[in-house]
C-alpha cells in the first residue's frame, strides 16, 4: 500500500447562492487548484464526484464527467460518482484513498456539490423525502431529519441528563468559529439567550440546534506520496479510515443514544492510523444538530458515555480544551449541502495540519473527520496526520 | 375505462399493486386492517420491513405473518416547520413499539400534541392515498 496525502482543498461560498450546481462546482474546483501552487488539471488522473440531490434537484445524472469537463480534467485512471447522502464526500475520499494506495491512480480530485435552494423551497423538502426508507419511513412525511434528532435528543436527555443549555453551548461555539470563516453560510455570533429563545422547530430542537439548508460545493485533491512531495516537503497524510453502516429502516436502528456505526468504525480508524482518541488535536464532526455533536464526543471516545453534555460545558471541545471540535463552524454554521460536506471537512482539517487555517489550532498534528448519513445509518471516519 | 398512467418518480408513495411490486400482499393485507410482514420458512427469521429474500439465510421461501395492530407510544415529537407538502401542520412523529424488538417510526394521526403521552396505547390506522393505494399510521386508542 502506498501512502496517500491531501495536497489541496477549496470550497465556494456556502449559503443561499445565486449560482447553479455547475457554477459552484467550477468555483470550488478553482479554489482547490488555487490552494496548491503549481497544481493544474493536467496533474489530475482521477475524479470522483459526490452529490446527494443532483438527480432530483437539477435533473442531472452522470455528474462526474460534467465536473471533470468544467475543470478541464481528463481522467485517465478513475472517474465516477459516489452517493451516501450526507456521507457522500467522505465516502468518495475513502474510495479515492484506496484507489491511490493500491497504485491504480496517482492524483485524484474529490469534488462534491449540492444545490438545495430552488425557486419553491417546498421542492427540496419534498425531494428530501427520498433520503430515508422511502416505502416504509418516508411515507409518514419524514423528510428533513429534525424529527429523528428531536427524538434522539429527548432520549439522551432522559438517559444521561443532557440539557438544552448544553446543546445550546454547541451552537454558540459553532457560530463563534464560523464568524471568521468567510465561506460559512451563517457567520452571525449568537448568545446563549438567543439560542435558547430561538424559534421552535421540533421540540426540544430550536432553530440554532439545527444546521441550515445550504447551497455549496467543495473539493480536495489526494495524491500518492511521490506526487505529494513535488508540492510539499512535509505532506498531510491520510493515516487511517473506518466506515460502518448498521441499518436503513428506522425499526432496525440498534440504539438512539449510542451510535453503533461510530463504535464499529472509529476503533478501526484509530488502529489503522496508530493513534488513540487522546491524540486527536482537532476534529470536524457531523454536527447536523447540536445533540449529534454531543453524542459524537462520546462515541468517538473523546469522553465517557453520557458525559457529552459536560464535555462541552467544561470547554473541553473548544480551544484550550482536550480536542478542538469544528473550528470551521461545522454543519451548524457552514451549512449542509449534503454531497459536499465531506470535502469541506477534509479541506478544513488539511489547513489545520498545514498550519494556515482561519481558526488555527496551534501545533495540530493529528486530525479526525466524522461524517454521518440518513436515519443515523452510517459513519465515515478519516484520520489525517502530519509528521513533525 | 383506460387506466391512467402517472409519473411515479415524483410520487412520494410506492407502487403497491401486483403489477409493480412483489410485496403487494402487504398492501392488500393492510387494506383489510392487517399489519403483516414476511417470515422465512427456512430459518424462521421475521424481518421488518417485509422482503422477497430472507436477509439471514437467502431463502426465498417466505410466508406472510400478522404483526400486532396495537402498540405503545415510546416517544414522539411535533414538527412545526418544514413539513412536506400534503402533510398537515403540526405533523406528529412517533416511535411505536408494537412488540419486543420491533419499534417503528410512524406518523401519529387524529391526535393533538397535548393529548399524547409517552407510554400510551396506539393502534394501526389505514389511510387511503388514492383509488388503489393505502398507507399506515398509528392513532391513540380511544
Amino acid at each position: 500500500m502506498r501512502r496517500v496525502a491531501v495536497i489541496a482543498g477549496g470550497m465556494c461560498k456556502w449559503g443561499v447562492r445565486k449560482a447553479s450546481l455547475r457554477d459552484m462546482i467550477a468555483e470550488a474546483g478553482k479554489e482547490c487548484f488555487d490552494d496548491c501552487a503549481g497544481l493544474t488539471p493536467k496533474d489530475v488522473d482521477g475524479l470522483l464526484f459526490s452529490s446527494a440531490f443532483a438527480e432530483k434537484n437539477q435533473f442531472q445524472t452522470h455528474g462526474a464527467p460534467l465536473a471533470a469537463e468544467l475543470l478541464g480534467i481528463k481522467p485517465t485512471n478513475l472517474i465516477g460518482k459516489v452517493e451516501l447522502l450526507c456521507g457522500s464526500g467522505t465516502a468518495a475520499i475513502h474510495l479515492a484513498y484506496t484507489h491511490i494506495a493500491c497504485g491504480c491512480s496517482d492524483v485524484v480530485m474529490v469534488i462534491g456539490a449540492d444545490k438545495l435552494y430552488l425557486p419553491d423551497k417546498r421542492e427540496t423538502y419534498w425531494n428530501i423525502q427520498a433520503a430515508c426508507d422511502r416505502d416504509f419511513d418516508c411515507i409518514h412525511g419524514l423528510g428533513v431529519p429534525p424529527p429523528l434528532f428531536a427524538m434522539i435528543a429527548k432520549k439522551h436527555m432522559k438517559q444521561y441528563g443532557t440539557t438544552e443549555e448544553q446543546m445550546a453551548m454547541v451552537a454558540v461555539k459553532s457560530h463563534r468559529n464560523a464568524s471568521k470563516n468567510k465561506f460559512a453560510h451563517l457567520q452571525n455570533i449568537v448568545t446563549m439567550d438567543e439560542v435558547m429563545q430561538s424559534k421552535r422547530i421540533v421540540p426540544p430542537l430550536k432553530l440554532y440546534d439545527c444546521c441550515p439548508v445550504t447551497d455549496g460545493a467543495a473539493a480536495v485533491v489526494l495524491a500518492c506520496e511521490e506526487r505529494a512531495k513535488e508540492f510539499y516537503k512535509n505532506p498531510v497524510y491520510i493515516l487511517g479510515i473506518g466506515q460502518a453502516s448498521t441499518h436503513k429502516n428506522s425499526a432496525n436502528m440498534p440504539s438512539f443514544t449510542t451510535w453503533e456505526h461510530i463504535k464499529i468504525a472509529v476503533p478501526k480508524a484509530y488502529e489503522r492510523a496508530g493513534v488513540k482518541p487522546e491524540d486527536i488535536d482537532v476534529a470536524e464532526v457531523h454536527d447536523c444538530f447540536t445533540i449529534s455533536e454531543i453524542i459524537e464526543y462520546e462515541d468517538l471516545g473523546f469522553c465517557e458515555k453520557g458525559e457529552g453534555g459536560k464535555f462541552i460545558e467544561r470547554g473541553l471541545a473548544d480551544f484550550g480544551g482536550k480536542v478542538v471540535v469544528n473550528p470551521s463552524g461545522g454543519l451548524l454554521s457552514c451549512g449542509h449541502p449534503f454531497g459536499a460536506q465531506g470535502e469541506r471537512q477534509a479541506g478544513e482539517l488539511f489547513y489545520q495540519l498545514r498550519g494556515d487555517a482561519v481558526n488555527q489550532v496551534e501545533g495540530a498534528k493529528i486530525a479526525l473527520q466524522h461524517t454521518m448519513s440518513g436515519f443515523c445509518s452510517d459513519s465515515s471516519i478519516t484520520i489525517y496526520g502530519r509528521e513533525s | 375505462m383506460e387506466e391512467k398512467i402517472y409519473w411515479s418518480s415524483i410520487d412520494l408513495f410506492p407502487l403497491e399493486t401486483e403489477e409493480h411490486n412483489r410485496i403487494f400482499p402487504f398492501y392488500e393485507n393492510l387494506r383489510q386492517g392487517r399489519f403483516t410482514t414476511t417470515k422465512c420458512k427456512g430459518c424462521g427469521a421475521q424481518p421488518w420491513p417485509p422482503r422477497v429474500v430472507c436477509p439471514e439465510c437467502m431463502s426465498d421461501n417466505l410466508e406472510w405473518v400478522d404483526l400486532p395492530t396495537t402498540g405503545i407510544l415510546d416517544t414522539f415529537t411535533v414538527e412545526e416547520i418544514g413539513v412536506p407538502m400534503g402533510f398537515e401542520t403540526p405533523l406528529i412523529h412517533g416511535l411505536v413499539k408494537i412488540k419486543d424488538g420491533l419499534t417503528l417510526f410512524s406518523r401519529i394521526t387524529d391526535a393533538k400534541p397535548d393529548g399524547l403521552r409517552e407510554g400510551m396505547k396506539v393502534k394501526l390506522k389505514v389511510i387511503p392515498i388514492d383509488r388503489n393505494r393505502v398507507i399506515y399510521a398509528f392513532t391513540p386508542e380511544k
